[in-house]
């Protein structure tokens, strides 16, 4: 077993997992970022692309407000990633199609994200009550470590996220790769497309302007045109 | 009430608060939601205003509820720290802030949500995937350069003229006009993404040898999907339907 290789990636979930809320958000955490990073340290920085690529524009405009948390598309992408480069060649499978099946394995997976990601902030809850005892006291260091150990309990919920995409997947891949992946191999060209443009209807539909669907169809079409007389 | 003048805040602290700000939301939580993270942004300046009782006391008003957008929050927490100077210095415009606080959080939470999150984020990844497409490894990092050019700018100014301008600091969002260029952003997305739609289908079709007038067929289809979608049907399910009717179609088709 690659040992070394599902660390690192793990050092990749948890980093670019902190992004998502608690450290940085600079955006790391998308899987357009996401996804390349750990295919650059697995060694294979096209197949991160290619699943960057993929899972961009799914969950995008998902955004937490209050106790609604969108599934965690950054370990989806790290997940996905780390099966294709990692456990791929382990089961003997190769191709595009297998970057479809690990991403379609991934994505239910990921809700492991949703639920891991409110008991962080559930936790988080305990934190700022002992914050508010402990600053009577006036141990301001201790205010300062009690903040940080929220950022810890982000970092542990991204670390389990993944550890969850990869051990299920890894399992799921196993057993399905079999009996889907010819198939998906088939027509993976096609099949590759229908993640971003399912991604982009899924934005159109969460832009709340005028004109929306006007100036899709336009620019789609005055593209295509342009493409096609070029 | 004794009036001393205003001490200002060195650049050292200003500097730590700044990269402070990028751990906000680092003990979210569902009571106080950034209320811990906002304490610990400004920490040092209060440390540099305030000494014994009157520091316990200025760490208290700033350990209660605060939620806005994690980038305009550094316009807020800046117009607190230059209030907590004035109140260091004598003047008592505490109530004030309080109120100030109530009352800029809501709507700094929609302006940034719907310009940083709704328009900024889609464009860049917009403008990203057409370099992942041609496989270019520079696709991420074209990403990062356009999503944070503007927050770093934001993210800075707004730290740098709440400090010093205190309430006044509101004028960073009504010069720039922020809801107007969420729109213009998101108008500019929508577009990109015709765009790109139209690209992806007509490379596929070229690689098929078929017309590139076929890609008008996907025209409806996203247009069902996003309906769908707005419907409430979960991404999940979308994406698993249309691979499995895409693979059985294809199957027929071909």
């Amino acid at each position: 077993m690659p040992w070394l290789e599902i660390l690192l990636a793990g050092m990749v979930a948890m980093l670019t997992g902190l992004d998502r809320t608690a450290l940085l958000q600079v955006m790391i955490s998308r899987p357009i970022v996401a996804a390349p990073l750990t295919g650059l340290i697995l060694g294979d920085l096209q197949s991160g692309l290619a699943i960057g690529l993929m899972t961009e524009l799914l969950w995008l405009t998902r955004i937490p407000v209050g106790a609604a948390i969108p599934p965690d598309d950054t370990q989806i992408a790290v997940g996905a990633t780390t099966l294709v480069i990692v456990f791929g060649p382990l089961w003997g499978y190769a191709g595009p199609g297998l970057l479809i099946l690990a991403l379609l394995i991934a994505m239910p997976l990921g809700k492991a994200g949703q639920w891991l990601d409110h008991l962080a902030r559930s936790q988080n809850g305990r934190l700022q009550k002992r914050a508010e005892q402990i600053l009577a006291t006036g141990d301001y260091a201790q205010v300062e470590r009690l903040h940080w150990q929220g950022v810890g309990h982000f970092a542990f919920a991204s670390l389990i996220t993944y550890l969850v995409i990869v051990t299920a997947g890894a399992v799921a891949l196993y057993f399905l790769a079999p009996v889907f992946l010819s198939m998906l191999q088939d027509h993976s060209g096609w099949l590759r497309l229908v993640f971003p443009l399912s991604g982009i209807a899924v934005i159109l539909s969460s832009m709340n302007i005028s004109r929306t669907l006007t100036l899709f169809g336009a620019s789609f079409t005055t593209a295509i045109l342009m493409l096609w007389l070029a | 009430m004794k009036m001393m003048k205003r001490r200002k805040l060195p650049g050292f602290i200003f500097f730590q608060t700044f990269l402070r700000s990028f751990v906000l939301q680092g003990s979210w939580n569902f009571e106080r939601l950034q209320g811990l993270g906002a304490l610990y942004v400004m920490m040092p300046a209060l440390n540099h205003y305030f000494q014994g009782s009157d520091r316990l006391a200025a760490c208290k008003r700033h350990l209660g509820y605060f939620n806005t957008h994690p980038f305009m929050a550094t316009s807020v927490l800046g117009t607190a720290i230059h209030q907590e100077g004035e109140l260091a210095a004598g003047s008592a415009a505490n109530d004030n802030f309080q109120d100030y606080r109530q009352m800029v959080m809501a709507p700094y939470t929609a302006m940034g949500d719907a310009m940083f999150w709704g328009g900024l984020r889609p464009l860049a990844a917009g403008i990203a995937l057409f370099f992942a497409l041609g496989t270019s490894a520079w696709a991420p990092v074209v990403f990062l350069l356009v999503f944070n050019l503007p927050h770093f700018w934001y993210r800075w100014n707004g730290l740098s003229q709440g400090c010093r301008k205190g309430f006044d600091s509101i004028e960073l969002v009504q010069k720039k006009h922020l809801p107007d260029l969420a729109v213009r952003l998101k108008e500019g997305t929508v577009i990109l993404l015709g765009g790109l739609s139209a690209y992806l289908m007509y490379a596929e079709l070229g690689q098929k040898n078929l017309s590139p007038l076929w890609a008008f067929a996907c025209l409806p289809a996203i247009y069902l999907l996003g309906w769908l979608a707005r419907k409430g049907v979960s991404t999940l399910l979308l994406v698993w339907v249309v691979v499995a009717v895409a693979t059985m179609t294809i199957e027929i088709i071909f």
